[in-house]
């Protein structure tokens, strides 16, 4: 409620007029929802920028929650459509997702921007105006809220709360998470442990940075270092041997999707069946539900990486038309991502059984993306500074003033006695600086709408119609999709996935002949033919990417015939001729 | 959904326990008069049998499970009968339910069975797939498999629009044949009831299209092909799951029923065994094993049983069968199957059983009395200088072998069991013209004569009390402080398992689904342990009289003090002071 009203003193307090839209160019223009894109928010300041949206844009965003996480968080999916131009599911949508991992936190703001940068733009951009009245946008900030809301809220390193908070008991001993990491000096960062041992350590402090441990190399003249790792920050909360080995959760809810989906034995983190946890059940649910959705993408960090399955090797290839489509618009990503690369999972990243894009595409047949948003290479434009170790300390020192560095201090360790802790903190390395968020989200953004733009858009060219005589007429109907997405994607159309793409003629005094697909531009007899049911013409593989369709009907009677075509994935399109000119 | 809840209506009988000293009638249960069975064993016998609830079924059936056990032990393991998993099987139960009732009322009166109880629990799970079963008890009658969703099997647009019906209202749902040009199936020269394929290659030309008894309602020339229901159960479970395929479900665990059987054994974490009743079965027909040490194919493991567990389960099959003759077997995929789940997945030794199979009947004709067949080596000589003459000797046709269905036919015809084969009669069918429609009737290939049920639910019962002797069950089989002076004390334990089965299978130390056994050692105030953990996990040890030895070092004053515990979630434990030497 304080939320809310604190959104609309912004609207009233906004007197000054300033020009017609925002962003993209900056002079003289105010969004009417002021955003900070310059740092990252917690899982409730995120649905507030939401709402704050959804009240301002009341017709164009509305919220569903369509589940709830193992903490009872909503799963919150706010709808982006013009309702004066068609339901939601009447439209081609593009489905958007960040933050399935608990520590990938920027994805949830990349989902908050592209709303907020469509809904901005609206009133004011006549090409974003366009695409958001023929597609809409199911957008899902946060696909894991407990992992972000625990990544916020408590101690950790830039690695920890990719999991879910269910209690696992990773180390079998019947006790659940009871062995955990421990922020042992309270300053809310989990880092690293080293203790000093002169003459007896693996390795050395470097001379030019005390800060940074190098390792010594192997030798046979008994050199060995004065310092060893004793790895992350924690105690033997549990008492049997082993540190920080059951740590809160212990599982990835990118693993547990149907598609390829493999047991925890084989792929870490899978669960005991797929779609076991529930924020993952819910999204599925809905994605079922939903067979319009014709554009996946899902933000993660990081590596700077635009991704597309197979995850498995063993799925072997993607059919050669839809890599068609991925092609185009994972080169468009490199050009509009700098820093970022096109990427098969399976064999260009690692093996992943049971991941979110990969069974959308699979199992859904939905073209599908995951960006690795961020890289430490964007810390500098050229090589003259890397992202090794000494690199990224030279970064944080002149750049961040030291910030994002816990300097090494001592600290009197249960077992271990007197050690150093000391390390990068959480958002370090994963995430970006505050001054390089803005860009990194308005690029992946604009990479959504680049791919929401390819979704089918279905035109009747003008029909043609033949007297054969004998009152019989040929209607020739062509039919494209101007876009780069078929209406039914190679794989749907090769696994039966959804509803084949149906061309329907009707009319109250014709009778339909005969009917089929020509293939043939000129010679109008090259015809496959419907078996049975002309008026009603299935074709499974529905209208590909740019492709013009032709369809000749035989038909007699007179009047007016209605032809249309019909297809999850795309608008219903529909003509009307009349016989009797 | 009339006939459903006139089924409801209609059967409200239900099997009452008989007098003592004749065994109760098996009947075949709706799943009203099931509830009513189950829930009458819980209130009869109060301290042995608890009802537990697993789940709800789509179209909100329960399911339950008849929790079976007498004192209480430390670790006490558990054995889960699973029966009815695909919906024809009602008669297996009716044999788990009898397993129930025997179990529950043979407590305290009857040696073995209280033995049993007290040392094992037994989960009785009668009807694993209620909506499907449920068919069996409606007319016409109909050898439901599925439940769930209804997908577009003929990929025209429309789902379920053409299902199998009883045109010509005898009352049960049998196949349609069709004298049909285009027809791949030819009479059995043997049996001219029975259909068996042409085989082009040996020149045979067939003759009758064969159809599911019903109509062709979408006129596509198919008749039957799209029903409503498309997924059964034992599809829908993660090992093995066939995506895309039609009655394998949308994802796994999409069916109720599935999920709520998994969450069940997840929830279990006594169950040491696993027996199904229904196919595939594994303890007649051995199934495909794979080497322990198996390399994964692309990251993914061979489908097989692990060796050491196949030849575990070798022996309890020669023990099944040596207890219950039984050799009924099923053609059956295990893709999907709640059996390969269970032990691929979980772990868990599983057997599996099909109680009945219509036998085949046939015995070769003797060889021909003449020694033509039959010829000394002298001979065979001679033939090789003369081939002549054995090309001139006159050939004896063999008769043709008759095909499995030809000797079921007569395993029917040599019984009193008429009702099984429905003979072929002319009919007019609304699409196809002159038919004819027959065949076996539904359920008559699974369900045992009636005369057959008790022998049958005796024999399986004598099994199922046989089965707890086999379970690991873990002893500390030895316990010793030997004083090694200085107030030093080496202690010995010694962890045996003297039952038939290991510990854990091989599959279950693959996939850590079930907590190790614990050994750890407790020491009185005052005392110090120098050598040795205080906890080990002890996963692999072998049946048979396996032993493991764990060694501690202690300093302590009174040795007699020392606690050494040994705890399992299903297979024992004991707690022990060691004996001072």
């Amino acid at each position: 409620m304080l939320l809310l009203a604190l959104s609309l003193t912004v609207l009233q307090s906004s007197d000054t007029q300033p020009l017609d839209g925002f962003p993209g160019l900056a002079a003289g223009r105010k969004p009417t929802v002021e955003i900070a894109w310059n740092r990252l928010y917690d899982y409730d300041e995120i649905y507030a920028h939401f709402d704050r949206l959804a009240l301002t844009y009341p017709k164009l965003l509305t919220m569903e929650v369509i589940g709830h996480s193992i903490e009872s968080r909503e799963m919150r999916v706010y709808t982006l459509n013009n309702p004066e131009t068609g339901s939601a599911s009447s439209k081609p949508a593009m489905w958007i997702d960040g933050n399935v991992h608990g520590n990938e936190v920027q994805g949830g703001e990349a989902v908050v921007y592209t709303a907020w940068y469509l809904l901005e733009n609206y009133a004011s951009n006549e090409r974003v105006r366009e695409l958001v009245d023929s597609s809409s946008f199911y957008l899902l900030p946060m696909v894991n809220p407990d992992g972000r809301a625990s990544w916020f809220r408590d101690a950790h390193s830039p690695h920890s709360s990719r999991t879910g908070v269910m209690p696992i008991d990773s180390d079998r001993d019947g006790l659940f998470d009871e062995d955990p990491p421990n922020d042992l000096d309270g300053d809310g960062s989990i880092v690293q442990m080293r203790k000093y041992m002169p003459g007896e350590g693996t390795h050395r402090l470097d001379p030019d940075d005390p800060r940074i441990m190098n390792r010594v190399p192997a030798n046979d003249r008994g050199i060995r270092g004065d310092w060893i790792y004793l790895g992350q920050e924690g105690i033997d909360d549990d008492g049997d041997g082993r540190t920080n080995e059951d740590d809160v959760g212990g599982y990835d809810m990118n693993r547990a999707w149907p598609s390829m989906w493999m047991p925890d034995h084989v792929q870490y983190g899978a669960g005991p069946y797929p779609l076991y946890w529930p924020e993952a059940r819910s999204i599925a649910r809905f994605l079922y539900e939903h067979p319009n959705v014709a554009a996946v993408q899902s933000f993660h960090n990081a590596g700077g990486m635009i991704l597309r399955g197979p995850g498995a090797e063993s799925f072997g290839t993607y059919p050669r038309g839809d890599l068609r489509v991925f092609d185009e618009l994972g080169e468009d990503g490199e050009k509009m991502l700098p820093f970022y690369r096109y990427m098969i999972i399976a064999k260009d990243l690692y093996t992943v059984f049971g991941g979110f894009a990969t069974w959308t595409y699979e199992g859904l047949g939905i073209i599908s993306f995951t960006n690795e948003l961020w890289t430490n290479d964007r810390n500098s434009p050229d090589d003259r500074l890397g992202s090794d170790r000494a690199e990224q300390l030279w970064f944080d020192d002149h750049l961040l003033q030291g910030a994002g560095f816990v300097d090494w201090h001592a600290y009197d360790h249960p077992l271990y006695g007197e050690v150093e802790i000391g390390g990068f903190r959480k958002d370090v390395g994963r995430v970006p600086p505050s001054f390089l968020i803005e860009e990194m989200l308005h690029r992946n953004a604009m990479f959504c709408l680049r791919h929401a733009r390819a979704m089918p858009s279905i035109v009747f060219e003008p029909t043609v119609l033949t007297d054969l005589g004998d009152g019989v007429t040929a209607i020739d109907v062509t039919v494209r999709n101007d876009h780069a997405i078929p209406t039914r994607t190679a794989r749907a159309a090769e696994q039966g996935i959804g509803s084949p793409d149906l061309f329907t003629i009707e009319g109250e005094n014709v009778e339909v002949l005969a009917g089929g697909f020509r293939s043939d531009r000129f010679r109008p007899e090259r015809i496959s033919l419907a078996e049975r049911e002309p008026e009603r013409l299935v074709r499974e593989s529905g209208i590909g990417g740019r492709q013009t369709l032709r369809i000749r009907w035989f038909v007699s009677g007179s009047g007016t015939v209605r032809i249309r075509h019909l297809s999850e994935k795309s608008r219903d399109a529909e003509v009307e001729i009349s016989l009797d000119s | 959904m009339h006939e459903l809840a006139l089924a409801l209506c209609a059967a409200t009988t239900f099997a009452l326990s008989g007098p003592e000293d004749s065994p109760s009638e098996l009947k075949l249960l709706d799943h009203a008069g099931l509830t009513a069975a189950i829930a009458q064993i819980g209130t009869a016998h109060p301290g042995v049998a608890t009802v537990l609830p697993i789940g709800t079924s789509r179209e909100g059936r329960s399911i339950e499970a008849v929790e079976l056990s007498g004192a209480e032990a430390p670790g006490k393991p558990a054995i889960l009968i699973v029966a009815n998993l695909d919906g024809p099987d009602v008669f297996d139960s009716a044999v788990a339910l009898e397993h129930a009732t025997q179990l529950a009322e043979g407590y305290g009166s009857d040696d073995a069975i209280t033995a049993l109880l007290d040392t094992t629990t037994l989960l009785i799970i009668p009807r694993a797939n209620p909506d499907a079963a449920e068919a069996r008890f409606v007319s016409p009658r109909w050898e439901r498999n599925v439940g769930g969703r209804g997908v577009d099997n003929d990929r025209d647009g429309r789902t379920g629009e053409d299902p199998p019906s009883d045109v010509d209202g005898d009352g049960a749902i049998t196949q349609i044949r069709v004298l049909d040009p285009e027809g791949t199936w030819i009479v059995d020269p043997t049996d001219e009831r029975v259909l068996v394929e042409a085989d082009p290659k040996q020149g045979e030309r067939g003759k009758y299209r064969v159809w599911t008894e019903g109509r062709d309602l979408d006129g596509d020339e198919q008749i039957a092909e799209d029903p409503v229901l498309d997924t059964r159960l034992n599809r829908n479970f993660p090992s093995g799951w066939e995506e895309h395929a039609d009655d394998a479900g949308l994802f796994p665990s999409d069916e109720p029923e599935v999920r709520a059987l998994m969450e069940f054994v997840m929830l279990r974490d006594d169950l040491a065994l696993v027996l199904c009743y229904g196919a595939p079965e594994n303890l007649v027909e051995k199934p495909s094993s794979v080497k322990d040490d198996a390399k994964n194919v692309m990251r993914i493991p061979p489908a097989g049983i692990l060796q050491s567990d196949a030849d575990m389960l070798a022996v309890l099959a020669k023990h099944y069968k040596e207890t219950t003759e039984n050799e009924s077997k099923r053609a059956a995929s295990d893709e999907g199957s709640f059996q390969r789940w269970a032990y691929d997945h979980r772990g868990l030794m599983t057997l599996s059983a099909v109680l009945w199979q219509m036998p085949e009947e046939w015995t070769e004709p003797e060889p021909d009395e003449e020694p033509a067949e039959e010829v000394s080596d002298e001979e065979a000589e001679e033939e090789e200088e003369m081939p002549d003459e054995g090309a001139e000797k006159p050939k004896k046709e063999k008769p043709p072998e008759p095909s499995p269905g030809a000797k079921r036919m007569k395993w029917v015809d040599g019984s009193e069991e008429s009702w099984r084969f429905v003979p072929w009669k002319s009919f007019e069918h609304p699409e196809l013209g002159a038919v004819e429609i027959g065949g076996f009737s539904p359920f008559a290939l699974t369900e045992p004569p009636k005369s057959e049920w008790n022998a049958i639910a005796e024999r399986e019962f004598e099994f199922v009390k046989e089965l707890g002797s086999y379970l690991a069950r873990v002893e500390l089989a030895e316990c010793v402080a030997i004083d090694l002076g200085g107030g030093l004390w080496r202690v010995e334990a010694t962890v045996e398992n003297p039952s038939l089965l290991p510990l854990q299978s091989r599959s279950a130390r693959r996939t850590r689904t079930i907590r190790p056994a614990m050994l750890s050692i407790e020491l009185p105030e005052g005392a110090k342990l120098l050598g040795g953990q205080v906890q080990k996990q002890i996963s692999d040890l072998a049946g048979s009289g396996e032993r493991e030895e764990t060694v501690w070092l202690v300093s302590i004053e009174t040795p007699d003090l020392i606690t050494v515990s040994l705890e399992t979630v299903n297979a024992g434990g004991a707690t022990m002071r060691p004996e001072v030497n």
